[in-house]
Protein backbone atom coordinates (compact mmCIF):
# COMPACT_ATOMS: atom_id res chain seq x y z
CA UNK A 1 0.00 0.00 0.00
CA UNK A 2 1.97 3.11 -1.26
CA UNK A 3 0.57 6.50 -0.66
CA UNK A 4 0.35 8.96 -3.91
CA UNK A 5 2.63 11.31 -3.09
CA UNK A 6 5.28 8.72 -2.03
CA UNK A 7 8.30 8.22 -4.42
CA UNK A 8 9.43 5.29 -5.58
CA UNK A 9 12.35 4.70 -3.01
CA UNK A 10 12.20 0.57 -3.85
CA UNK A 11 13.19 1.60 -7.59
CA UNK A 12 15.53 4.19 -6.25
CA UNK A 13 17.08 2.01 -3.72
CA UNK A 14 17.41 -0.68 -6.03
CA UNK A 15 15.97 -2.88 -3.37
CA UNK A 16 15.30 -6.18 -5.38
CA UNK A 17 15.03 -9.50 -3.91
CA UNK A 18 18.90 -9.69 -4.60
CA UNK A 19 19.48 -6.22 -2.39
CA UNK A 20 17.10 -7.58 0.55
CA UNK A 21 19.36 -10.98 0.92
CA UNK A 22 22.55 -9.10 0.67
CA UNK A 23 21.55 -6.65 3.13
CA UNK A 24 19.79 -9.49 5.41
CA UNK A 25 23.09 -11.30 5.21
CA UNK A 26 25.44 -8.31 6.15
CA UNK A 27 22.59 -7.64 9.18
CA UNK A 28 23.16 -11.30 10.32
CA UNK A 29 19.32 -11.57 10.77
CA UNK A 30 18.51 -15.32 10.13
CA UNK A 31 15.05 -17.34 9.85
CA UNK A 32 15.62 -18.03 13.71
CA UNK A 33 15.77 -14.15 14.43
CA UNK A 34 12.32 -13.94 12.56
CA UNK A 35 10.51 -16.72 14.18
CA UNK A 36 11.98 -15.59 17.40
CA UNK A 37 10.36 -12.52 17.14
CA UNK A 38 7.44 -13.94 15.51
CA UNK A 39 6.66 -15.55 18.68
CA UNK A 40 6.83 -12.77 20.82
CA UNK A 41 4.30 -10.92 19.31
CA UNK A 42 1.86 -11.01 22.23
CA UNK A 43 4.09 -9.58 24.21
CA UNK A 44 4.79 -6.97 21.91
CA UNK A 45 1.18 -6.04 21.60
CA UNK A 46 0.86 -5.64 25.66
CA UNK A 47 3.77 -3.33 25.88
CA UNK A 48 2.93 -1.21 22.48
CA UNK A 49 1.37 1.54 24.18
CA UNK A 50 3.70 2.13 27.00
CA UNK A 51 6.65 1.74 24.76
CA UNK A 52 5.61 3.95 22.25
CA UNK A 53 4.42 6.55 24.95
CA UNK A 54 7.88 6.23 26.00
CA UNK A 55 9.30 7.08 22.60
CA UNK A 56 7.41 9.96 22.24
CA UNK A 57 8.18 11.38 25.82
CA UNK A 58 11.57 11.55 24.55
CA UNK A 59 10.71 13.56 21.69
CA UNK A 60 8.37 16.11 23.60
CA UNK A 61 10.35 16.54 26.35
CA UNK A 62 13.99 17.70 24.25
CA UNK A 63 13.28 20.82 23.19
CA UNK A 64 14.60 20.55 19.72
CA UNK A 65 12.52 17.59 18.84
CA UNK A 66 9.19 19.17 20.57
CA UNK A 67 9.74 21.63 17.73
CA UNK A 68 9.13 19.19 14.99
CA UNK A 69 6.24 18.05 17.08
CA UNK A 70 4.42 21.09 17.86
CA UNK A 71 0.85 19.65 15.82
CA UNK A 72 -0.67 17.25 17.95
CA UNK A 73 -2.87 16.52 15.33
CA UNK A 74 0.92 15.51 13.35
CA UNK A 75 1.76 13.60 16.90
CA UNK A 76 -1.06 11.16 17.02
CA UNK A 77 -0.45 10.77 12.99
CA UNK A 78 3.26 9.39 13.54
CA UNK A 79 1.91 7.74 16.75
CA UNK A 80 -0.09 5.25 14.86
CA UNK A 81 2.28 4.84 11.97
CA UNK A 82 4.87 3.99 15.01
CA UNK A 83 2.03 1.28 16.44
CA UNK A 84 1.96 -0.79 13.11
CA UNK A 85 6.09 0.28 12.80
CA UNK A 86 6.13 -1.43 16.01
CA UNK A 87 3.94 -4.72 15.67
CA UNK A 88 5.72 -5.24 12.12
CA UNK A 89 8.92 -5.87 14.28
CA UNK A 90 6.96 -9.21 15.68
CA UNK A 91 5.46 -9.88 12.04
CA UNK A 92 8.55 -12.96 11.85
CA UNK A 93 9.42 -11.52 8.40
CA UNK A 94 11.90 -9.77 6.56
CA UNK A 95 10.72 -9.82 3.01
CA UNK A 96 10.32 -6.98 0.27
CA UNK A 97 6.64 -5.83 1.67
CA UNK A 98 8.54 -5.48 4.81
CA UNK A 99 11.18 -3.08 3.57
CA UNK A 100 8.61 -1.02 1.58
CA UNK A 101 6.54 -0.52 4.87
CA UNK A 102 9.64 0.78 6.57
CA UNK A 103 10.57 2.80 3.96
CA UNK A 104 7.60 4.36 4.31
CA UNK A 105 8.10 5.45 7.65
CA UNK A 106 11.01 6.84 6.70
CA UNK A 107 9.60 9.46 4.61
CA UNK A 108 6.96 10.01 6.92
CA UNK A 109 9.71 11.39 9.46
CA UNK A 110 11.83 12.90 6.77
CA UNK A 111 8.80 14.70 5.40
CA UNK A 112 7.89 16.65 8.29
CA UNK A 113 11.52 17.58 8.45
CA UNK A 114 12.76 15.63 11.37
CA UNK A 115 16.85 15.55 11.09
CA UNK A 116 18.12 11.93 11.08
CA UNK A 117 20.39 12.78 14.38
CA UNK A 118 17.03 13.11 16.39
CA UNK A 119 15.54 10.05 14.71
CA UNK A 120 18.30 8.18 15.30
CA UNK A 121 18.69 9.14 19.06
CA UNK A 122 14.92 8.17 19.50
CA UNK A 123 15.66 4.87 17.90
CA UNK A 124 18.35 4.14 20.64
CA UNK A 125 15.22 4.97 23.17
CA UNK A 126 13.34 2.11 21.64
CA UNK A 127 15.89 -0.48 22.03
CA UNK A 128 16.09 0.38 25.53
CA UNK A 129 12.30 0.49 26.20
CA UNK A 130 12.14 -2.89 24.73
CA UNK A 131 14.33 -4.32 26.04
CA UNK A 132 12.93 -3.18 29.53
CA UNK A 133 10.03 -5.05 28.55
CA UNK A 134 11.37 -8.19 27.32
CA UNK A 135 13.15 -8.73 30.31
CA UNK A 136 10.15 -8.08 32.65
CA UNK A 137 8.65 -11.17 30.88
CA UNK A 138 11.07 -13.43 29.31
CA UNK A 139 14.07 -15.60 31.94
CA UNK A 140 17.00 -13.43 31.14
CA UNK A 141 18.67 -15.71 28.93
CA UNK A 142 15.36 -15.66 26.79
CA UNK A 143 15.14 -11.75 26.79
CA UNK A 144 18.66 -11.54 25.65
CA UNK A 145 18.13 -13.50 22.47
CA UNK A 146 15.36 -11.93 21.95
CA UNK A 147 17.20 -8.46 22.44
CA UNK A 148 20.00 -9.36 19.99
CA UNK A 149 17.27 -10.70 17.50
CA UNK A 150 15.40 -7.58 17.66
CA UNK A 151 18.52 -5.09 17.96
CA UNK A 152 19.77 -6.82 14.20
CA UNK A 153 16.58 -6.15 13.20
CA UNK A 154 16.02 -2.56 14.21
CA UNK A 155 19.77 -1.75 12.76
CA UNK A 156 18.42 -3.48 9.23
CA UNK A 157 15.19 -0.66 9.69
CA UNK A 158 17.91 2.11 10.37
CA UNK A 159 19.81 1.59 7.40
CA UNK A 160 16.44 1.65 5.13
CA UNK A 161 15.45 4.68 6.83
CA UNK A 162 19.61 6.66 6.56
CA UNK A 163 18.48 5.55 3.01
CA UNK A 164 15.32 7.09 2.29
CA UNK A 165 16.98 10.55 3.64
CA UNK A 166 19.39 10.61 1.34
CA UNK A 167 17.84 9.61 -1.40
CA UNK A 168 15.38 12.79 -0.04
CA UNK A 169 18.49 15.11 0.03
CA UNK A 170 19.86 13.56 -3.53
CA UNK A 171 16.47 14.25 -5.40
CA UNK A 172 16.87 17.32 -4.14
CA UNK A 173 20.44 18.84 -5.01
CA UNK A 174 19.18 17.18 -8.48
CA UNK A 175 15.87 19.85 -7.85
CA UNK A 176 18.00 22.30 -7.40
CA UNK A 177 20.64 21.74 -10.21
CA UNK A 178 17.42 21.93 -12.57
CA UNK A 179 15.99 25.06 -11.35
CA UNK A 180 20.33 26.50 -11.26
CA UNK A 181 20.58 25.32 -14.73
CA UNK A 182 17.65 27.04 -16.48
CA UNK A 183 18.92 30.09 -14.31
CA UNK A 184 22.29 29.79 -15.34
CA UNK A 185 21.82 31.35 -18.82
CA UNK A 186 19.43 34.67 -18.51
CA UNK A 187 19.46 35.84 -21.93
CA UNK A 188 18.03 39.07 -22.00
CA UNK A 189 17.62 41.07 -25.64
CA UNK A 190 18.89 44.73 -24.54
CA UNK A 191 18.55 46.28 -28.04
CA UNK A 192 17.16 45.51 -31.27
CA UNK A 193 19.59 42.42 -32.29
CA UNK A 194 21.85 42.59 -29.57
CA UNK A 195 21.82 40.25 -26.42
CA UNK A 196 23.14 39.79 -22.97
CA UNK A 197 24.74 37.11 -21.38
CA UNK A 198 25.78 37.15 -17.76
CA UNK A 199 27.18 34.65 -16.54
CA UNK A 200 28.11 34.02 -12.83
CA UNK A 201 29.51 31.35 -10.82
CA UNK A 202 31.75 28.27 -12.34
CA UNK A 203 31.56 27.23 -15.22
CA UNK A 204 31.85 23.42 -15.42
CA UNK A 205 31.67 21.32 -18.98
CA UNK A 206 27.68 20.46 -18.18
CA UNK A 207 26.82 23.90 -17.92
CA UNK A 208 29.47 25.74 -20.97
CA UNK A 209 28.04 22.93 -23.02
CA UNK A 210 24.32 24.55 -21.99
CA UNK A 211 25.51 28.13 -22.40
CA UNK A 212 26.73 27.14 -25.69
CA UNK A 213 23.48 25.42 -26.85
CA UNK A 214 21.05 28.82 -25.45
CA UNK A 215 23.54 31.07 -26.67
CA UNK A 216 23.45 29.58 -30.35
CA UNK A 217 19.61 28.98 -30.58
CA UNK A 218 18.80 32.67 -29.05
CA UNK A 219 21.48 34.26 -31.50
CA UNK A 220 19.55 32.12 -34.10
CA UNK A 221 16.25 32.87 -33.09
CA UNK A 222 16.26 36.30 -32.49
CA UNK A 223 18.62 37.45 -35.48
CA UNK A 224 21.10 38.60 -32.87
CA UNK A 225 24.14 40.50 -34.66
CA UNK A 226 25.76 40.90 -31.13
CA UNK A 227 25.85 39.02 -28.07
CA UNK A 228 27.47 40.24 -25.22
CA UNK A 229 29.15 37.72 -22.27
CA UNK A 230 29.27 39.94 -18.99
CA UNK A 231 32.12 37.73 -16.89
CA UNK A 232 32.09 39.82 -13.61
CA UNK A 233 30.00 37.14 -11.93
CA UNK A 234 32.74 34.30 -12.59
CA UNK A 235 35.00 33.46 -9.93
CA UNK A 236 37.82 32.60 -11.72
CA UNK A 237 38.54 32.73 -15.78
CA UNK A 238 40.82 29.78 -16.21
CA UNK A 239 42.12 28.25 -19.60
CA UNK A 240 39.12 25.85 -19.49
CA UNK A 241 36.47 28.91 -19.18
CA UNK A 242 38.29 30.77 -21.76
CA UNK A 243 37.97 28.18 -23.92
CA UNK A 244 34.61 27.98 -23.88
CA UNK A 245 34.25 31.36 -24.43
CA UNK A 246 36.57 31.10 -27.59
CA UNK A 247 34.27 28.26 -28.71
CA UNK A 248 31.20 30.20 -28.22
CA UNK A 249 32.36 33.20 -29.83
CA UNK A 250 33.78 30.95 -32.91
CA UNK A 251 30.20 29.37 -33.12
CA UNK A 252 28.17 33.04 -32.65
CA UNK A 253 30.85 34.16 -35.89
CA UNK A 254 29.91 31.53 -37.95
CA UNK A 255 25.97 32.66 -37.21
CA UNK A 256 27.18 35.88 -38.55
CA UNK A 257 27.27 37.66 -35.27
CA UNK A 258 30.16 39.23 -33.14
CA UNK A 259 30.75 38.59 -28.83
CA UNK A 260 31.68 40.95 -26.53
CA UNK A 261 33.15 39.82 -23.53
CA UNK A 262 33.06 42.89 -20.64
CA UNK A 263 33.24 43.11 -17.30
CA UNK A 264 37.10 42.05 -16.70
CA UNK A 265 38.57 42.82 -13.48
CA UNK A 266 41.95 43.51 -13.41
CA UNK A 267 42.89 40.43 -12.22
CA UNK A 268 41.00 38.48 -14.57
CA UNK A 269 42.80 40.34 -17.18
CA UNK A 270 45.97 40.10 -15.96
CA UNK A 271 45.61 35.88 -15.06
CA UNK A 272 44.27 35.69 -18.91
CA UNK A 273 47.57 36.83 -20.43
CA UNK A 274 49.89 35.61 -17.59
CA UNK A 275 48.19 31.87 -18.41
CA UNK A 276 48.73 32.98 -22.55
CA UNK A 277 45.28 32.66 -23.41
CA UNK A 278 45.09 34.78 -26.42
CA UNK A 279 41.22 36.49 -26.53
CA UNK A 280 41.97 38.67 -29.69
CA UNK A 281 39.08 37.25 -32.05
CA UNK A 282 36.77 38.41 -29.11
CA UNK A 283 35.86 42.35 -28.98
CA UNK A 284 36.50 42.83 -24.95
CA UNK A 285 35.50 45.81 -22.85
CA UNK A 286 36.11 46.19 -19.14
CA UNK A 287 32.89 47.60 -18.16
CA UNK A 288 28.91 46.20 -19.68
CA UNK A 289 28.29 49.67 -20.38
CA UNK A 290 31.28 50.36 -22.89
CA UNK A 291 30.06 47.14 -23.95
CA UNK A 292 26.29 48.58 -24.78
CA UNK A 293 28.00 51.13 -26.43
CA UNK A 294 30.38 48.90 -28.52
CA UNK A 295 27.04 46.73 -29.83
CA UNK A 296 25.36 49.89 -30.79
CA UNK A 297 28.40 51.41 -33.15
CA UNK A 298 28.74 47.70 -34.59
CA UNK A 299 24.83 48.01 -35.62
CA UNK A 300 25.57 51.86 -36.79
CA UNK A 301 23.70 53.12 -34.10
CA UNK A 302 24.55 55.28 -30.95
CA UNK A 303 24.15 56.98 -27.66
CA UNK A 304 23.30 60.07 -27.30
CA UNK A 305 22.58 63.02 -25.41
CA UNK A 306 19.07 64.23 -25.66
CA UNK A 307 18.45 67.77 -27.01
CA UNK A 308 17.72 70.09 -23.97
CA UNK B 1 60.39 25.75 4.85
CA UNK B 2 58.20 25.55 7.22
CA UNK B 3 54.93 23.73 6.78
CA UNK B 4 52.35 25.15 9.01
CA UNK B 5 48.85 23.83 8.01
CA UNK B 6 48.10 21.07 5.55
CA UNK B 7 44.85 19.93 4.16
CA UNK B 8 44.33 17.20 1.59
CA UNK B 9 41.63 17.04 -0.75
CA UNK B 10 40.87 14.05 -3.03
CA UNK B 11 40.33 14.95 -6.61
CA UNK B 12 37.21 12.39 -7.44
CA UNK B 13 34.98 14.96 -9.62
CA UNK B 14 34.93 18.09 -11.63
CA UNK B 15 33.18 19.20 -8.88
CA UNK B 16 36.72 19.36 -6.50
CA UNK B 17 37.83 21.95 -8.99
CA UNK B 18 35.78 24.34 -7.06
CA UNK B 19 36.22 22.95 -3.91
CA UNK B 20 40.06 22.31 -3.91
CA UNK B 21 39.75 26.47 -5.60
CA UNK B 22 37.60 27.78 -2.60
CA UNK B 23 40.04 26.69 -0.08
CA UNK B 24 42.81 27.96 -1.58
CA UNK B 25 41.37 30.93 -2.25
CA UNK B 26 40.88 31.59 1.47
CA UNK B 27 44.00 30.65 2.90
CA UNK B 28 45.50 33.46 0.30
CA UNK B 29 42.98 35.82 1.66
CA UNK B 30 43.88 34.95 5.16
CA UNK B 31 47.54 35.38 4.24
CA UNK B 32 47.12 38.89 2.83
CA UNK B 33 47.84 38.06 -0.57
CA UNK B 34 47.21 41.24 -2.87
CA UNK B 35 43.69 40.34 -5.21
CA UNK B 36 46.04 39.59 -8.25
CA UNK B 37 47.92 37.24 -6.35
CA UNK B 38 44.60 35.86 -4.68
CA UNK B 39 43.51 35.35 -8.49
CA UNK B 40 46.73 34.26 -9.75
CA UNK B 41 47.38 31.00 -7.08
CA UNK B 42 43.20 30.67 -7.08
CA UNK B 43 43.79 29.80 -11.29
CA UNK B 44 46.31 27.65 -10.53
CA UNK B 45 44.84 25.78 -8.43
CA UNK B 46 41.40 25.25 -10.69
CA UNK B 47 43.91 24.30 -13.70
CA UNK B 48 46.24 21.79 -11.76
CA UNK B 49 42.66 20.34 -10.09
CA UNK B 50 41.16 20.41 -13.63
CA UNK B 51 44.50 18.56 -15.14
CA UNK B 52 44.85 15.63 -12.29
CA UNK B 53 40.94 15.27 -12.95
CA UNK B 54 40.94 15.31 -16.67
CA UNK B 55 44.22 13.85 -17.77
CA UNK B 56 45.25 11.53 -14.14
CA UNK B 57 41.85 10.21 -13.39
CA UNK B 58 41.71 12.24 -9.92
CA UNK B 59 44.15 12.25 -6.99
CA UNK B 60 44.74 14.36 -4.50
CA UNK B 61 45.42 18.08 -3.92
CA UNK B 62 47.41 19.47 -0.73
CA UNK B 63 46.81 22.85 0.40
CA UNK B 64 49.77 23.84 2.52
CA UNK B 65 50.62 27.44 4.38
CA UNK B 66 54.10 27.33 4.65
CA UNK B 67 56.68 29.52 5.92
CA UNK B 68 60.16 30.34 4.71
CA UNK B 69 62.37 33.30 6.29
CA UNK B 70 59.72 35.04 7.64
CA UNK B 71 57.52 35.22 4.40
CA UNK B 72 54.37 33.14 4.52
CA UNK B 73 53.08 31.31 1.08
CA UNK B 74 50.69 28.87 -0.35
CA UNK B 75 52.24 25.29 -1.45
CA UNK B 76 49.56 23.37 -3.58
CA UNK B 77 50.78 19.45 -4.80
CA UNK B 78 49.26 17.25 -6.51
CA UNK B 79 49.44 14.19 -7.45
CA UNK B 80 47.97 11.41 -9.42
CA UNK B 81 48.04 7.78 -10.46
CA UNK B 82 47.60 8.56 -14.14
CA UNK B 83 49.11 7.66 -17.39
CA UNK B 84 51.70 10.47 -16.74
CA UNK B 85 52.46 13.14 -19.61
CA UNK B 86 54.63 11.65 -22.56
CA UNK B 87 56.81 14.94 -23.39
CA UNK B 88 57.24 17.09 -20.66
CA UNK B 89 59.11 19.91 -22.51
CA UNK B 90 57.06 20.22 -25.16
CA UNK B 91 53.64 20.29 -22.42
CA UNK B 92 55.33 22.93 -20.66
CA UNK B 93 56.10 24.84 -23.76
CA UNK B 94 52.68 25.29 -24.09
CA UNK B 95 49.84 25.08 -26.99
CA UNK B 96 49.93 21.60 -27.01
CA UNK B 97 47.54 19.35 -26.31
CA UNK B 98 45.75 15.64 -26.38
CA UNK B 99 42.35 16.48 -25.96
CA UNK B 100 41.47 19.61 -28.29
CA UNK B 101 41.76 21.96 -25.59
CA UNK B 102 44.04 25.30 -25.61
CA UNK B 103 46.80 23.20 -24.12
CA UNK B 104 47.85 26.12 -22.06
CA UNK B 105 47.46 24.73 -18.62
CA UNK B 106 50.62 23.59 -17.28
CA UNK B 107 52.62 26.64 -18.98
CA UNK B 108 50.33 29.46 -18.29
CA UNK B 109 50.05 28.05 -14.57
CA UNK B 110 53.53 28.07 -14.10
CA UNK B 111 53.70 31.78 -15.04
CA UNK B 112 51.03 32.40 -12.55
CA UNK B 113 53.33 31.00 -9.48
CA UNK B 114 56.52 31.81 -8.08
CA UNK B 115 57.67 27.73 -7.79
CA UNK B 116 56.71 25.37 -9.70
CA UNK B 117 57.84 21.31 -10.14
CA UNK B 118 56.80 18.44 -11.71
CA UNK B 119 57.71 15.09 -12.21
CA UNK B 120 56.22 13.03 -14.77
CA UNK B 121 56.73 9.14 -15.34
CA UNK B 122 54.49 7.08 -17.56
CA UNK B 123 52.35 4.70 -16.81
CA UNK B 124 53.22 6.02 -13.01
CA UNK B 125 51.57 9.18 -12.52
CA UNK B 126 52.22 12.73 -12.05
CA UNK B 127 53.21 15.34 -8.69
CA UNK B 128 53.02 18.90 -9.24
CA UNK B 129 54.31 21.16 -6.48
CA UNK B 130 53.57 25.09 -7.17
CA UNK B 131 54.28 27.83 -4.62
CA UNK B 132 52.99 31.48 -4.21
CA UNK B 133 54.40 33.37 -1.90
CA UNK B 134 52.64 36.84 -0.13
CA UNK B 135 54.77 40.09 -0.12
CA UNK B 136 56.81 41.50 2.75
CA UNK B 137 54.91 42.95 4.66
CA UNK B 138 51.45 41.39 4.16
CA UNK B 139 49.46 40.33 7.42
CA UNK B 140 50.08 37.39 8.14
Amino acid sequence: MRSESQPDYMRRLKLDADELANRRRFFGITQEDLERLGALRPVAERHMTSIIAGFYDLLLEHPRTREFLGDPQLVNRLQRAQQSYFLGLFDGRCDLAYVEDRLRVGHVHERVGLPLKWYLGAYNRYLQLSAAALRKELPLAEAQLAEASLQRLVFFDLALAVDTYVAAQIETVARHRAAVDELSTPVIRVFDRVLLLPLVGTIDSARAQGIMETVLKRVSDQEAKVMIIDIAGVAVVDTQVADHLLRATAAVRLLGASTILTGISPQVARTVVELGVDISAMHTRSRLADGIELALSLLGRKITAAAS
Amino acid sequence: MIVLETCALPIDSEDDVVRVRTRVRDLAQRLGFDAFAVAAISTAASELTRNAWVHGHGGTATVEEVEEGGRHGVRLQFHDAGPGIADLPRVLKGGFSTRRSLGLGLSGTRRLVDDFEIESQCGVGTHIVVAKWARFGART
